[in-house]
């Protein structure tokens, strides 16, 4: 499904070139469960943005189902982002002066083109899955974390996209609440057939996933040391 | 199933943070509001001036020609209507008015003297214009008689203290124009009879005049017999021009060039729009400062917006907004912002305006308007599209993570 070719992403901190990812050749298979794990810096945050798009390599290509997207332009990137592509970050990332039904319906603003499918029905059948249909007019600040993170979960997946990147999503959760996350996304994997990729640094979280990789200074390497 | 429009959720998202930032909105808003209200304002006054002056001269019907002393209305000395407080030039006299008469294009010639003076009559005493003409006169200012009539040749050639009142004169003298009529008015020592009473004209000048024979105030009215300025009125609009040159040449016989102008209507009309869209166009310079400023508010305060917003931005872009489409976002909020202030204006003028009408006829159009509207959400955005590009050009994963 993805499938990253001699990736490389380097920065300049002022004249000093730091590669944080550096020729990574990797394949994502459909319908995979795959833990990225890695210490802090390790870069494999920015293998993630590599891989939703967010950020473009300096190198290398990257092949969606077949396709080279490693030349498109922004808008090209921002389309397939909205349609295959949904995000669950660490701290939630919602926007505060919208409603938890609004910030499930956020994805849906920006289609260009037409959905199959009522978009609010949509976002309240995902709140209800997820238990927090009653919170659907509160605002985010009003809620708990975990519901928080149900909610952002809710808006990765009201694409229906193929993909769920999922960026240390417990790590702003007690464990209690982390292990009801992972087991969303586990269950979203098995039930629907989403491809989930869990970055974390947490070695027990990652080894929730069917099958991890390691990242150490910018590199895949075979043992987590 | 369609998604819901773009353009209602950008609005909506805009109204959200107007909510949220009701003093914030309200004062930039202001600075806009100001600069329109500023801006129409001027407009509609000048706008009302330059009517207003038109029309008084429109009254007087067209194909006329005016004769005044000095040199008139194109250089310097400029005499005023009617020749009231005209500095130098010459004075006319009756044999100007009979060798004016000559001219075979001329239908009419009506000399005017003019002096303001305190009117007596009905008990009351009220301050107003003497202007002593002949009975063309009448048709010359578009005067009509709304009770009794108008004085007559005869009444000239007689030399009869009789006249005839401005409206508001009449009402304020007698308390309405059919108990003016016989009565006798006062003035300078000397009685006249009041034989009619004219239609309200609108104009203090002609409401507030008497009317009387100008051969009456030859006298201790007018002791050397000479009259302020001497109208024309041509048999035709093509005959102008002929009439106009002989009447001059009429004249020279008597007078030096620079002791007189002739001048016609129409180009004493092209001379008042020529000075009102100088005066217009300075005083829609000075307004247009203020809506300089309110605009540069709307820039700054459009900044701060989206600092704040740098994470909402991240977000967005994260979820599938195009650039274009955080562009959008961005602009949407300072148009609406400056339209919000701009039709704010607008309303505040025009109430302004209305109470103004009261006492002048001041005017807004519907060019304003639109002008209005189309300014106000030009500056939106002119002075919103830097700080909307800022957004859309950040980065998406450093907006994410910004605190």
């Amino acid at each position: 499904m993805i499938k990253l070719e001699n990736v490389t992403k380097s920065y300049f901190l002022g004249d000093e070139e730091v590669k944080a990812v550096r020729d990574v050749n990797l394949e994502i298979k459909s319908k995979e469960f795959l833990g990225i794990l890695g210490s802090s810096g390790s870069g494999k945050s920015t293998l993630m943005h590599i891989i939703g798009l967010l950020e473009q390599p300096t190198s290398g290509k990257i092949l969606l189902e077949g396709n080279d997207i490693s030349k498109l332009d922004d808008t090209e990137l921002s389309k397939i982002r909205n349609r295959t592509v949904g995000f669950v970050f660490q701290s939630f990332n919602l926007i505060n002066r919208f409603t938890v039904l609004e910030n499930v319906l956020l994805p849906t603003k920006y289609v260009k083109g037409r959905l199959d499918y009522d978009p609010v029905a949509k976002a309240e059948d995902l709140l209800s899955r997820f238990g927090i249909y009653e919170r659907r007019n509160f605002f985010p600040n009003k809620i708990s974390g975990g519901q928080q993170q149900r909610v952002a979960i809710a808006r990765a997946l009201i694409m229906e996209p193929k993909i769920i990147l999922a960026d240390e999503p417990t790590g702003n959760l007690d464990s209690k609440t982390g292990d009801e996350i992972i087991d969303i996304l586990k269950n979203l994997n098995k039930e629907f057939g989403v491809t989930v990729i869990l970055v974390t640094h947490e070695h027990d979280i990652a080894l929730k996933t069917k099958r991890q990789i390691y990242i150490k200074d910018g590199r895949v390497v075979e043992k987590y040391l | 199933m369609k998604t819901q429009n773009g353009y209602v959720h950008l609005a909506k998202s805009a109204f959200e943070d107007f909510k949220r930032n009701k003093v914030r909105t309200a004062l930039t808003s202001l600075g806009i509001m100001i600069g329109v209200l500023s801006v129409v304002l001027l407009i509609a006054l000048g706008l009302g001036l330059k009517n207003y002056i038109e029309s008084q001269f429109e009254s007087m019907g067209a194909n006329l020609i005016m004769i005044l002393p000095g040199s008139g209305f194109t250089g310097e000395g400029g005499a005023g209507f009617g020749g009231a407080g005209t500095v130098g030039g010459v004075s006319f006299d009756e044999r100007d008015v009979n060798s004016l008469k000559r001219v075979s294009e001329i239908d009419y010639v009506v000399p005017i003297f003019m002096k303001g003076t305190a009117v007596e009559g009905g008990g009351e005493k009220k301050y107003g214009y003497v202007m002593g003409t002949n009975e063309d006169g009448f048709k010359l200012m578009n005067v009509k008689p709304e009770a009794g009539e108008l004085f007559t040749k005869s009444d000239i050639q007689a030399s009869s203290k009789v006249g005839v009142l401005g409206n508001t004169m009449a009402t304020d003298l007698f308390g309405s124009v059919d108990d003016a009529v016989g009565k006798t008015i006062r003035f300078e020592d000397l009685r006249f009879k009041v034989v009619g009473v004219g239609e309200k004209k609108g104009d203090q000048e002609t409401d507030n005049a008497v009317f009387i024979p100008y051969k009456t105030t030859f006298g201790s009215l007018n002791p050397d017999k000479s009259f302020w300025s001497i109208y024309l009125g041509v048999k035709s609009d093509d005959m102008v021009t002929i009439a106009k040159t002989k009447a001059e040449e009429m004249l020279l016989k008597r007078y030096k060039a620079d002791d007189f102008a002739v001048t016609e209507q129409s180009e004493l009309l092209e001379t008042i729009n020529q000075i009102f869209s100088i005066i217009n166009s300075v005083l829609v310079a000075i307004g247009s400062i203020s809506l300089l400023v309110g605009g540069i508010g709307i820039m700054n305060i459009m900044y701060a917006t989206v600092t704040e917003r740098t994470k909402e931005v991240g977000i967005r872009r994260a979820v599938g907004a195009t650039k274009s489409d955080i562009l959008k976002q961005f602009l949407t909020e300072s148009v609406l912002l400056s339209m919000f202030g701009g039709v704010l204006g607008l309303v505040l003028a025009t109430i302004i305006v209305m109470i103004v009408r009261i006492f002048f006829p001041a005017s807004i159009n519907i060019f304003a308007v639109v002008i209005t509207l189309v300014i106000s959400s030009g500056i939106g955005i002119f002075f919103g599209v830097f700080p909307a590009r800022r957004a859309a050009n950040l980065p998406p994963i450093e907006a994410i993570r910004y605190e």
